[in-house]
């Protein structure tokens, strides 16, 4: 399960960072997301040790916590997507396929012309767009 | 010291280890007192674990050694220990003395009777007795003395050493299966103690092959060396055989599953793998600890007699040893990845094993142990390993990056180790009689078996074990747990983290450690570290607006300053909380954990917001319960803020200050706005607002129109402009304008510097200025979706508006006039008049300056000059600065201020009335032509006996040319009609640069011309030859001529003076001297400036020296100036011969149509030394007017040179008739020799 789906701007600030726990645990997650920019910085500076995943957007398990596994996205404009989920047991594509979903829906929400780039985002539809994709995380691939 | 641990690959090859290895593992970890750790000390030491890896067994930590053990001949024992040591593999020795003391060694145990139930895993003592006590080999030592004899009484021999002794030796080797060396000590001169057939009965009698005895000479150097080696050969090579055969013999029990039990089962893996380890066989020893650990997973969960709780905590001890062992093996063999990957699946599985909820804490100490560990030997390792995740294993299970720094398992390890002290304190909150244990819990000692423990009763001298029962135990563990307090190894494990965090540049991580520090600090009331990595942290977050995580450490910031009654910073920090763009949205249900704050909502924020400003305004004093301290804010302890451009204060209090121009004349009105902004949640507001300028006559205090009584209260200084305004309330981001006019009568900068607020009697929040123009956004509140206000209401102004005005001079009314009179010239002292007149303004120290700078830019020193500054090197030059010092104005000289540099001048200006002028002359002087500029002004002030008041200035500037006046040139000119031979003219080529050369004692013209390049008609003084050299080497006349009546040169006019020269000396560098004209600017200037009258200006020209020679022969044409026409008259040709020699002219003479010719055509002549040859021809004019003269060209044969008059010297005038003169006239064209072209 999806417990927490950020998007995190040019200065490492958060643009939108919503968890879906039902225990109150907001603020761990929000330090599990900042300290995984640490990760995303250290992928992105040393490109060599990534090998691979050179050139992708999608930047792979960031760090595996006890319970939690945290995984990153970084967009052409350097915009990071975080996700936090408790599955011990993910796929790759799983993640993948979340990911070009979640940026599809992100590009929706910062192409609206009253959206000033650079400020968080606050659209109400975006919201539901991301909770409906979270809940279909891990269903998608089945189908 | 550095150690390497690697397990050998191939075999054959010996792998480097260091002599010292056994105990280099010791040294990487030193020891430290263990009751260090036991103590509440009052600082946390940073390299201070409780339970980390130093914690472990010696023989644990470090890699097994073969040990062998020397009876007898104690003497060489040294010798042998040291070298056996010192090999690579080395091998440790017990050295006893003598046999008796054989019995040290364990002797076998009897086999265990298979019915038996095994009582715990592993035996706590046995590693160490195989690392210290139970040798692979003996080597028993003889003296050489103790075999002499007969071979055949070797029975008799052995008696002599103690029979006894040697029967125990050979009965505990055998029982044991430890292998025997059989060293013979001799000393090299009594080599046939050890003869062939002696040494080969030894062997029989103690069954030993032949390379297992080895004769030992200690004193002789080459041979002590080889026995040694001999010796080590053998005691490796059977210290090996020992132990694989012992690996053998449990292994056979494992393959045959021969075991009743798993805790068997395990042990023997562990055996074998310890046995393997001692051969150095490191991946047989890796595989046997994998397939224990494998065997002890199995028994999680099998029931036995051993209490369920214990049996947990025993099984956890075993893994923690075998996943050590393994951990070790791997890291040091550089598998970091599959050390890692082991690592993860360890703790993996075991995590979930808590074990009985009473002792969880225990669970949680032994994980947070296992990643303590792995840290430590992840940092040992890696100093040794260069880690490359390698890319071939799987991507999903590829370690991430921080997975391979130590950092990571610190920061794990404090973690668990936090959540091992709060389960803790649970289970002790949840068992109050844990206190007073009936002295049971003293009694409780670790039993034989590792990871188990037991009660120990003394029964006069012996000792008995009794096991315990799994409450007794919990109670143990709680009143041992108890005695620990952990929040300073959790801090120390969190600065580690933190700071291996920082070395890697993962600052966020860093700071979530700080921030977990920070709380631990916080937990145990040390407020002041607490703060100060809370600050830290803080920065970060706001830096990077993580507001929810920002809103939690200033929640504990805040606890943190009340806990120092530190009233400021409580209050900085609760109207940062307030001012936090926390707005709980319906998209996040906020949280209710956000620290001691309370959840990050907007009710939250106004309550803090209230509770600050009721502190600050001193209406009520935060009394803390437990401290009996306060934050109090009264008149003792006034609060003052200060919010500048980096403050996060600037959510709570934003000053913009924007002039409504740009510039502004002195005494006009300017209008000026004050926009104020506030992020608070609730409305302020505020007493009394001080505007402060850097003119501070200009400051004013805008006071609150609903509180006019409050003005009274603050001290406000006489004179002080006060404004009132209606209301000066500040709601949450909305703008508060007020507009004002300000005055300066000061020109220069004024800047709006500091808004100051008031706000209750003593409390002050000071802002700096900023501009409109240039305002950043709010740190925090730029992300947010705010409407967007401007500052001012023109938006314009908004967007250039500047917090500071220009206020100019006055306009100056004075003329400063420069007198101009073209071009100046090189030499003269330039006279510029200027002319200062008063307009309209009265003139007060007023101070001239003038400049001089070069038009070029290029200075007003010649390039090539890097010598010291001197007169003679400036082009241009200020000589003077002369000014009229009216008659009754008798000032002081000493306030009269002049200064003259060459470039640079400064005189001051007497006071002058409206109306009055003034006027002087500036004097400059050129050198060389250069056209400068000269840069003039006035300052001064229009008032007198005020100097606040700024000075006026005038400016003017003008371009002078430097011309040069006179250029001079000279020539030389020959006697009329007479040619001297001058051998160098033949001799050369035509030379530019050849010197003149000039005839001895010969007369001489020389012309000089000046021509006057000017634009201004020049009066000429007088020219005269100025002599180098005061000699008489030649004789010029005349030396100087003063014109008795000025002449007078136009511009463009050359001006020519004829000198007479006559060498005297034959020399061939004669200086002649240098013309001096002197001349002075024709009168029309001097009608102005009378005094420049006498003044006059010298050019110079210095004339090239010549090179004088006696002339071989002289040749001089005579006839008369004019003829008649019919008349004859006498034409001679003078050949002068100056030398000694017989001179052999050829001549010839060409006919002329216009002349009838006697005398003769052409001929060959001899002239004598000294002597005079004279050509003589009559010739009868039969033309009229200029005619040409018959051409003579004479030759010298000996010179070879050939002279030819030149036409304008063979022509004479024919006239008609016999003209008339006059006398006079006649005179007059003698003596003036001016020679018109």
């Amino acid at each position: 399960m999806i417990v927490c789906i950020a998007v995190v701007g040019h200065q490492n600030n958060p643009l939108y960072i919503q968890s879906f726990t039902e225990a109150d645990d907001a603020l761990k997650l929000h330090h599990i997301v900042h300290c995984s920019l640490d990760v995303v910085d250290e992928r992105v500076n040393n490109p060599k040790k990534s090998g691979p995943t050179l050139n992708e957007t999608f930047l792979g398990l960031l760090y595996p916590t006890e319970n939690y596994k945290v995984y990153g996205y970084l967009t052409n404009t350097k915009v990071k997507f975080i996700l936090v989920t408790t599955d011990l047991d993910v796929r790759d594509a799983d993640v993948r396929n979340f990911f070009r979903r979640f940026h599809a829906a992100y590009v929706d929400a910062v192409s609206n012309p009253f959206h000033v780039p650079g400020k968080k985002i606050t659209s109400k539809v975006f919201a539901e767009r991301v909770s409906a994709i979270v809940k279909s995380f891990g269903l998608s691939s089945a189908v | 010291m550095r150690i390497e641990y690697k397990p050998a690959i191939r075999p054959t090859q010996p792998t480097p280890i260091c002599s010292t290895v056994a105990y280099a593992l010791s040294f990487l970890f030193p020891h430290r007192d263990p009751c260090f750790s036991q103590l509440h000390s009052s600082a946390p030491n940073p390299n201070f674990h409780s339970k980390s890896m130093e914690e472990y067994p010696d023989e644990l930590r470090t890699p097994p050694i073969a040990l062998s053990c020397l009876v007898g001949c104690a003497e060489v024992h040294g010798l042998i220990t040291a070298h056996l040591h010192s090999q690579q593999p080395p091998i440790n020795t017990i050295a006893l003395p003598d046999f008796s003391k054989i019995s040290l060694i364990p002797p076998k145990k009897p086999p265990r009777e298979t019915s038996e139930p095994v009582a715990g895993i592993f035996r706590r003592d046995w590693l160490s007795k195989h690392r210290t006590r139970i040798p692979a080999v003996v080597a028993a030592l003889f003296s050489s003395h103790d075999v002499s004899g007969d071979p055949a009484q070797w029975l008799q021999v052995k008696l002599r050493i103690n029979h006894f002794s040697y029967i125990l030796l050979m009965a505990t080797i055998r029982g044991r299966n430890i292998k025997l060396v059989v060293v013979v000590v001799t000393l090299s001169g009594h080599k046939d103690y050890t003869s062939e057939d002696r040494m080969v009965a030894l062997r029989k009698r103690a069954e030993v092959d032949s390379k297992n005895l080895i004769i030992f000479v200690p004193d002789d150097e080459l041979e002590l060396r080889q026995s040694l080696n001999r010796l080590w050969t053998a005691v490796a090579d059977l210290a090996n055989v020992y132990y694989r055969d012992e690996g053998r013999k449990i292994k056979v029990r494992l393959e045959k599953r021969s075991f009743s039990s798993m805790e068997l089962n395990v042990r023997y893996c562990f055996k074998v793998a310890v046995y393997a380890e001692f051969r150095r066989d490191w991946l047989e020893a890796l595989k046997l600890y994998e397939d224990a650990y494998h065997a002890l997973r199995e028994m999680v969960g099998m029931s036995t007699k051993t209490p369920p709780i214990q049996r947990i905590v025993e099984i956890k001890t075993i893994a923690e040893q075998l996943h050590f062992k393994l951990s070790t093996l791997l890291l040091h063999s550089g598998k970091v990845v599959e050390a890692i990957t082991w690592f993860r699946q360890h703790t993996a599985n075991y995590r979930s094993l808590m074990g009985s909820p009473e002792v969880i804490f225990l669970h949680w100490e032994w994980l947070s142990r296992q990643y303590l560990v792995f840290a430590q030997l992840l940092e040992t390792s890696s100093a040794d390993v260069q880690h490359v995740p390698s890319m071939v294993s799987v991507a999903a299970e590829k370690p991430t990056e921080w997975e391979f720094h130590s950092a990571y398992y610190y920061q794990l390890a404090a973690s668990y180790l936090k959540e091992k002290n709060v389960s803790l304190e649970f289970a002790l909150s949840m068992s109050e009689d844990v206190g007073p244990i009936d002295g049971s819990a003293e009694s409780v000692v670790a039993s034989a078996y590792l990871g188990q423990f037991a009660r120990l009763f003394e029964h006069g001298d012996t000792c008995i074990m009794q096991s315990l029962t799994d409450d007794e135990y919990v109670r143990y563990a709680l009143a041992e747990g108890k005695r620990f307090q952990d929040s300073f190894e959790i801090i120390a494990l969190l600065k580690r983290s933190c700071e291996a965090y920082s070395n890697l540049k993962a600052e966020r991580t860093a700071a979530y450690c700080g921030l977990q520090m920070a709380k631990e600090y916080f937990a145990v009331s040390d407020f002041g570290n607490a703060k100060q990595t809370f600050d830290n942290v803080a920065s970060l977050y706001r830096r990077e607006g993580w507001l929810l995580s920002l809103w939690e450490v200033l929640g504990y910031l805040r606890e943190c300053s009340r806990g120092i009654s530190s009233a400021k910073d409580f209050i900085e920090y609760s109207l940062e909380m307030a001012a936090l763009p926390v707005t709980s949205d319906a998209f996040e249900p906020s949280s209710k954990d956000c620290g001691p704050a309370g959840p990050a909502t907007l009710s939250q924020r106004g309550k803090i917001h209230e509770e600050a400003f009721e502190v600050a305004r001193g209406e009520s004093e935060l009394n803390l319960k437990e401290q009996n301290t306060e934050l109090k804010v009264n008149s003792d302890y006034p609060l003052y803020l200060e919010i500048d451009l980096v403050s996060p204060l600037r959510v709570v209090l934003l000053a913009l200050v924007a002039f409504h121009q740009p510039v502004v004349k002195p005494g006009a009105p300017s209008l000026i706005t004050i926009s104020l902004r506030s992020q608070l949640p609730t409305n302020v507001e505020i007493d009394q607002l001080e505007v402060q300028f850097n003119q501070s006559e200009c400051n004013f205090i805008i006071g609150n129109g609903k509180k006019p009584h409050i003005a009274a209260i603050s001290n406000i200084q006489p004179g002080r402009r006060v404004e009132t305004a209606p209301s000066l309330v500040l709601a949450t981001n909305k703008w508060l304008r007020l507009t004002y006019e300000i005055n300066s009568d000061h020109s220069g900068k004024l800047e709006c510097i500091y808004v100051i607020a008031r706000i209750g009697p003593h409390f002050t929040i000071c802002c700096r200025a900023e501009s409109p123009a240039s305002m950043n956004d709010l740190p925090l509140w730029k992300f947010e979706n705010l409407v967007e206000t401007i500052p001012t209401k023109d938006p314009g102004l908004a967007f250039s508006g500047q917090k500071a005005i220009q206020v100019e001079e006055p306009d100056p009314q004075v003329d400063l006039i420069l007198g101009s009179s073209g071009p100046a010239l090189v030499g003269e002292s330039f006279i510029l008049p200027v002319t200062i007149s008063s307009k309209g303004h009265a003139v007060y120290s007023g101070e001239l300056k003038i400049n001089l700078v070069d038009t070029r830019g290029g200075g007003l020193l010649s390039p090539r000059e890097e010598e010291p500054f001197s007169a003679d090197n400036l082009h241009v030059e200020l000589v003077d600065i002369s000014c009229h010092v009216p008659e009754d104005q008798s000032e002081a000289p000493s306030d009269k201020i002049q200064k003259i540099q060459p470039s640079f001048g400064l005189i001051s200006v007497p006071s002058l009335d409206v109306g009055e002028s003034w006027s002087g002359q500036l004097k400059i002087k050129w050198n060389r032509p250069k056209p400068i500029m000269l840069y003039v002004s006035l300052g001064y002030y229009h008032q007198s006996g005020e100097p606040s008041l700024q000075k006026v200035h005038v400016h003017k500037s003008l371009q002078i040319e430097g011309k040069t006046a006179v250029t001079i040139s000279h020539r030389y000119l020959l006697p009329f009609r007479q040619d001297p031979l001058l051998l160098s003219k033949i001799k050369s080529v035509s030379d530019p640069d050849q010197m003149p050369s000039l005839a001895l004692n010969d007369l001489t013209m020389l012309i000089v011309s000046a021509k006057n390049c000017s634009e201004v008609p020049l009066r000429l003084l007088s020219v005269s030859i100025e002599r180098e050299e005061d000699n008489d080497a030649c004789a010029i006349l005349p030396q100087h001529e003063e014109f008795r009546e000025s002449v007078v040169h136009v511009p463009g006019e050359e001006f020519k003076k004829v000198f007479t020269v006559i060498p005297k000396l034959n020399c061939t560098r004669l200086k002649i001297g240098t013309v001096c004209l002197r001349w002075q600017r024709d009168s029309r200037v001097e009608e102005q400036f009378d005094f420049c009258d006498s003044a006059y200006q010298v050019t110079k020209h210095r004339l090239p020296d010549v090179n004088i020679e006696l002339p071989p022969l002289v040749v001089s044409l005579e006839c008369p100036p004019h003829a008649t026409l019919g008349n004859p008259f006498r034409y001679s040709v003078k050949i002068h011969n100056q030398t000694e020699f017989l001179q052999e002219i050829k001549f010839s003479v060409a006919d002329s149509q216009s002349f009838v010719l006697s005398g003769p055509h052409n001929d060959t002549i001899f002239v004598l030394p000294r002597s005079t040859h004279v050509l003589s021809f009559m010739l009868v004019p039969l033309g009229l007017g200029s005619l040409q003269l018959p051409r003579v060209t004479v030759t010298s044969v000996r010179y070879s040179a050939g002279l030819h008059t030149s036409p304008a010297s063979s022509i004479v005038f024919v006239y008609p008739s016999k003209p008339h003169f006059e006398a006079s006239d006649m005179k007059e064209t003698r003596t003036n020799s001016v020679v018109a072209e």
